[in-house]
């Protein structure tokens, strides 16, 4: 959604043709995220002509202010839903920031890793609006990602197994 | 507004920017050395928005305010006291993750 599509695409601006074809995952209910992906991927292909990216919607995992109760049936079937993208696709790298949409789609790729299916790396970078406290998906996936990233010393204090680089956005 | 792709040229013409706490309507505005009051929404369960528009105020960078204290803080505001705003590295982003997968 908005502001977490604005601040990932601001984390994929520095990256190398390396990692490359993207694979974006979108909450079906999402409407503004698409135009600003197409937009920077348009760029991107300005200087690396070779570069490729896909684009994929899932079932939202949760709205704002939905019940505990309900949020972890929508979210149970969101994993159902990744799963079957997620293994189509194998990543080698997952990043995500933060939005309920990264959840199930991390979730899915750390039960291929278990089942032995694909071994993704799964890095998290919280919000740069997280400064004291980390967001729900970022209290579920501290414990599931190879990589935490926080962008304010507070949460490096709290989180201790997360990496602080500074401000990155 | 709501649907318009960007606000780059709205904000690059404005002397001033009323603001509610998002982080890309922060960010946008501070990297174009605006000067920014932030809004925030009282009523928004959690209010995380407040975190980034309280550290932001710490460093100086912006006024905050909710909606029923907008009018009395537009009224004794002093702009020239905000500090600017050094943007984020992505760069040390890339750097990271080069390593993470040996491509440096």
């Amino acid at each position: 959604t908005g502001g977490h599509t604005t601040e990932i695409l601001r984390l994929l601006s520095c990256l190398s043709e390396s990692y490359s074809p993207r694979h974006y995952v979108l909450a079906d209910s999402d409407k503004m995220s698409e135009a600003k992906i197409r937009s920077f991927e348009q760029k991107r292909a300005e200087t690396f002509s070779e570069s490729q990216f896909s684009l994929d919607r899932i079932p939202r995992s949760r709205e704002v202010r939905q019940s505990w109760v309900s949020s972890v049936l929508t979210t149970l079937y969101s994993i159902l839903y990744s799963l079957p993208l997620t293994y189509k696709r194998k990543p080698d790298l997952i990043l995500c920031n933060g939005p309920g949409t990264c959840v199930p789609v991390c979730l899915s790729a750390f039960l291929l890793g278990l089942l032995r299916i694909k071994r993704t790396i799964i890095v998290y970078v919280e919000s740069i609006c997280r400064v004291e406290t980390l967001s729900l998906s970022g209290k579920i996936l501290y414990y599931f990602s190879d990589y935490f990233i926080v962008q304010w010393p507070d949460l490096k204090k709290k989180y201790p197994k997360s990496v602080y680089l500074g401000r990155l956005v | 507004f709501r649907f318009k792709d960007s606000l780059a040229e709205d904000l690059q013409s404005a002397a001033l920017v009323i603001s509610h706490a998002g982080a890309g309507s922060c960010l946008e505005t501070l990297e174009k050395g605006k000067p920014l009051i932030v809004v925030i929404n009282d009523k928004l369960m959690d209010n995380h928005q407040l975190e980034l528009a309280k550290q932001l105020h710490r460093d100086g960078c912006v006024l905050y305010c909710n909606c029923s204290t907008l009018v009395e803080t537009l009224q004794s505001m002093d702009l020239s006291a905000l500090k600017p705003f050094p943007p984020g590295q992505p760069e040390k982003f890339a750097s990271f993750l080069d390593k993470v997968f040996g491509l440096q």
